[in-house]
């Protein structure tokens, strides 16, 4: 079993040689090799998940080869149970975004080397223990989320493209800075790359001179990894790249997108910022919780006032990530179990959503809720599409936090969790909730509900394929909506584990 | 006595190679009549007898450094690798020439015998140990640089961009002979090593006079290697000239004129004390200044030579602050960077040459779906350009994490900060050029006839080490950690 992180990072690699190989007129082949590909990824994820110890505190499965000794540079994977739940979504996710884009037919080729491409990266990024080797990876998910959204996005792709780019060069680059930082404060040694080691606020002592200013080394390196993470998030203020990001790119980068990358930057603080820097965490946690908040309400406001049904799944995401900034910056159990868990029920739920949207525009080709002339761009269409609408339903409710799905227990958990440290602030974030259900509720009411538009009539409703697609994360969201339990155990001594750490500061 | 100067010899291989390299392809051009295939073989030699010398090279960065020719030269590792890189520059600009249509059919012999003649003076610059040699180095550097600048007869931007590098140069090697000759007025010797230690007993105003005509003389080299604010010429001139002179241009003069501040800032101002610390805070601040100036200028550029030469001046700006920590790590990350910019450079070059030849200008507009034209020549393109930003996994990635880290070192967390942004807006306009090239719809599938399959092949083989160099990169670090050794 030791080996299996290395097949499950490599393996997309092996398929987009397999998919270089084949001639690109063979558009079918090309399809399945990547569907084959992502479904081994599937099952072997499962596989790791069989053999996960729940019990276990520290890593797993690890594999350590040295990479460059000179600067103490491993190959070193590893996971947990925060990590475990990030890599099966990851699976889940990419195998259904295979199915979905099974209608892309521009550079078919290159948009699915591009996405397996993708998907071993981000796995890269949540198996790295290694901080070089994770900063590696970080930067180089950029280059196929670059092309992906640059070729086969919407109209303004080229703009989206270049600002997601930058925005997270930007941030990441201020990480570089703080990962050499830690390796020279902790004198070169063998272990300095090492995030494990790098943990457990070793660093409160230290200062820097910054302008001739005496500034907490920890505290200074926190905020530049903070940037780096929140960016990524997104927190607000950083949140700007992520509307044009979402609108532009296709649906499967979409859903990449929202269902597993924004999560790659919660799940920076929760392996690197907080543990590495707990002193500084916990100071700031007000600063963050407050960003957190403005997150949930702004976001949801903002979703409200869209026309573009997808740019308002998009502002809910910033919105429902906030609580998960939230959940983060509570810094106690309940709290911190519930913004994994929300990582996890986020990254089902908006995936649901979007893959939705996308349906739904192969068939209008437009995502209006109300064109920008003042005409409905849809409506009735629940009389029209009952399939599509049944499972537009759970995802939406899903969303929303309804009891019974997913969202609830999470969020639930959440607010559990901040209470016990900002009460002013919980209550300013079930407002939120709230929001959040009006803009749902009032798109499905706009879309669904009311007189057929006759621009509606001939559509089709979901075809075999895409609601094959749909049962997994439908199935998700159900079950571990009533049953949270195999994702909470798998990841209540890794949070157990930081939560305690940051007790101590 | 002569066999003191087989001695000496034996460490100065390379140069005499190119020398007689030099002087029998003049033999060679002169006597050949004007039809291409006789000029092929010319070329091939001239290609052939430069990979020679890569073997005298590769044995002396093995070596102990010494000092020959009574202290005028030394070879040491430092040089000897700075050699390598600028040998190989020299080759894959002459492997160009001969492809590129600017180079015009009758002088493409004549381009390599100046490039090797630049290429001498690079070696002697790269391995000056007194003020005299620098000079030396410097003017035969530059003459033949100016030739070459306006290699194009015909074409008033390249007879403009010769006329303005000679003006410029002359003036700023006046400045850098005055500066030398003060230094030596006020020391009383131009060895290098003497310098040092009557420097450090140097007071009060000759001090200031000693330190003044240092700037003088950095003016010349800064010059050479386009150092804000004497970058002036930089654009015009990397425009102006025949592609594969601006790709020499942007390798070996550079490679040489680093050396030499390299080599300067260490053996005078290596040793703590107040000496090295206004040398450190000048060179920190034009260092500064010149990332900035090169990259944010970079952004509005639309011919692709002109936001190469801005950007090449911004990786110069970068690769300087090796200097500014003063020690062997800074030097390792230069002598990294120069390698790993080597061939980021060659590639971006070649590829523009062929491009801007086949439609005659180098805007942005002629990338313009690139990728439909020749696919893999757009994706290593935009490879090279995302190295050239500082992306992992290519070698530009770790070339500016060594540079990151050896300032972090040092604590100087502020220039680190000032190096950040300038990644970040170098990223904007490589991220620019790359979006020309891929984005945006199929509009004509034309074959570009400059990409044979002969050079496809030389491009994807530079591509190679951009590539391995971003992610097995301990061998050269090891490499450039040995060559790190040199004579104070």
């Amino acid at each position: 079993m030791n080996g299996i992180l290395n097949w499950i990072l490599w393996l997309p690699i092996l398929g987009v040689l397999g998919v270089l190989a084949t001639p690109s007129a063979k558009e079918g082949v090309i399809r399945v090799v990547t569907l084959v590909t992502t479904f081994i990824t599937l099952v072997l994820s499962v596989v790791l998940y069989l053999h996960f110890d729940n019990a276990a505190t520290g890593m797993q499965f690890v594999v350590k080869v040295p990479w460059i000794e000179q600067f103490h540079i491993n190959y070193h994977l590893g996971i947990d149970g925060i990590t475990m739940l990030m890599t099966f979504l990851n699976a889940l996710l990419f195998f259904i975004c295979t199915l979905s884009s099974w209608t892309v037919d521009k550079n078919v080729k290159a948009y699915f080397s591009l996405l397996l491409m993708l998907q071993s990266t981000v796995f890269g990024v949540f198996f790295a223990l290694d901080f070089f080797l994770f900063y590696v990876y970080w930067e180089v998910m950029l280059l196929p989320m670059f092309f992906l959204i640059g070729i086969w996005g919407g109209e303004n792709r080229e703009y989206a493209a270049i600002k997601f780019f930058l925005y997270t060069f930007f941030g990441s680059i201020f990480m570089l800075v703080g990962i050499i930082a830690l390796y020279y404060a902790t004198g070169k040694g063998p272990d300095s790359f090492n995030i494990l080691a790098l943990q457990g606020g070793q660093f409160t002592q230290l200062t820097v001179d910054l302008f001739g200013q005496t500034v907490s080394f920890e505290h200074l390196f926190f905020w530049f990894m903070f940037l780096g993470f929140a960016i990524k998030v997104p927190v607000f203020p950083f949140h700007t790249w992520l509307p044009h990001a979402h609108v532009q790119a296709p649906t499967a980068v979409s859903v990449i997108l929202a269902g597993v990358l924004l999560k790659m930057g919660t799940y920076g603080f929760l392996r690197i910022a907080f543990p590495i820097f707990p002193m500084a965490a916990v100071q700031s946690s007000t600063i963050i919780a407050v960003l957190g908040l403005i997150s949930v309400i702004y976001g949801a406001f903002c979703a409200m006032a869209q026309d573009d049904v997808k740019k308002l799944v998009a502002y809910s995401s910033v919105s429902h990530m906030g609580f998960v900034m939230l959940g983060l910056a509570a810094m106690t159990v309940q709290g911190m179990n519930g913004a994994v868990l929300q990582m996890f029920n986020h990254g089902t739920s908006t995936a649901m959503m979007f893959l939705l949207i996308g349906i739904l525009y192969e068939r209008s080709h437009h995502r209006w809720i109300v064109k920008p002339d003042g005409s409905k761009g849809y409506g009735g269409l629940y009389t029209k599409l009952p399939k599509y609408t049944t499972v537009f339903i759970i995802g939406m409710f899903a969303s929303l936090g309804l009891p019974g799905l997913s969202g609830f227990i999470s969020e639930a958990l959440i607010f559990l969790g901040i209470y016990q440290r900002f009460t002013t602030i919980t209550v300013i974030a079930v407002v939120g909730l709230l929001i959040g259900a009006a803009y749902l509720l009032w798109m499905f009411k706009r879309m669904f509900f009311g007189e057929v538009n006759p621009e509606t009539e001939e559509y089709d409703d979901m075809n075999a394929r895409e609601i094959f697609y749909m049962i997994p994360l439908c199935l998700c969201v159900i079950v571990f909506g009533i049953f949270p339990s195999p994702l909470l155990n798998v990841m209540k001594v890794s949070v157990g584990q930081l939560v305690d750490l940051l007790a101590k500061f | 006595m002569i066999q003191q100067l087989l001695g000496f010899l034996s460490y100065y291989i390379p140069e005499v190679i190119c020398v007689v390299l030099m002087t029998t392809l003049l033999v060679a051009e002169a006597s050949v009549k004007d039809e291409f295939g006789a000029r092929k073989k010319i070329y091939i030699y001239a290609l052939s007898v430069l990979g020679l010398t890569l073997i005298p090279l590769g044995y002396n960065l093995g070596r102990e450094p010494v000092t020959i020719f009574h202290n005028a030269v030394t070879i040491d590792p430092f040089s000897t690798f700075i050699k390598v890189i600028m040998v190989l520059g020299t080759m894959g600009s002459i492997y160009l020439s001969y492809q590129s249509k600017e180079i015009y059919r009758n002088l493409k012999s004549e381009f390599a015998i100046m490039a090797v003649g630049v290429l001498i003076g690079g070696m002697l610059l790269a391995s000056a140990n007194n003020l005299l040699t620098v000079y030396l180095g410097l003017e035969t550097l530059s003459i033949l640089s100016y030739v070459m600048s306006s290699f194009k007869r015909d074409e008033s931007t390249s007879t403009e961009a010769g006329l303005k590098y000679a003006l410029y140069g002359g003036l700023s090697a006046g400045i850098a002979l005055f500066g030398m000759s003060h230094i030596y007025g006020a020391l009383g010797t131009i060895q290098f090593v003497d310098i040092l230690p009557k420097l450090q007993a140097l007071q009060g105003m000759s001090l200031y006079l000693v330190m003044a005509s240092f700037v003088l003389f950095f003016v010349g080299l800064g010059y050479k290697i386009s150092l804000f604010p004497f970058h002036m010429w930089t654009p015009d001139v990397y425009q102006g000239s025949p592609t594969p002179v601006t790709s020499f241009f942007a390798i070996v003069p550079k490679m040489a004129g680093l050396a030499a501040i390299v080599r300067v800032s260490y053996v005078f101002f290596g040793t703590e004390g107040a000496l090295s610390v206004s040398w450190m805070g000048l060179i920190l601040v034009i260092s500064a200044m010149t990332m900035t100036v090169g990259n944010v200028t970079a952004i509005g550029q639309s011919s692709v030579k002109r936001l190469l030469a801005f950007s090449s001046i911004g990786h110069v700006g970068m690769m300087i602050l090796g200097v500014v920590v003063m020690n062997e790590v800074g030097v390792r990350a230069i002598l990294f960077y120069g390698m790993a910019y080597l061939f980021m450079t060659l590639i971006a070059f070649y590829i523009t040459s062929i491009v801007s030849d086949h439609y005659g200008t180098d805007t942005h507009d002629v990338f313009k779906g690139l990728v439909y034209k020749n696919p893999l020549m757009a994706i290593l393109m935009a490879a090279v350009l995302f190295s050239l930003a500082g992306m992992p996994p290519f070698s530009g990635f770790v070339a500016k994490f060594n540079i990151f880290s050896v300032i972090i070192e040092k604590k100087l967390y502020g220039i680190a900060l000032v190096a950040a942004i300038n990644s970040v807006i170098g990223l904007y306009y490589y991220l620019k050029l790359a979006k020309t090239m891929i984005f945006g719809e199929k509009e004509s599938d034309e074959k570009i006839e400059g990409f044979t399959c002969a050079n496809q092949t030389v491009i994807v083989a530079l591509f190679v080490p951009v590539l391995f160099l971003g992610i097995f990169w301990d061998r050269l670090m090891a490499l450039s950690t040995d060559a790190t050794i040199f004579i104070k």
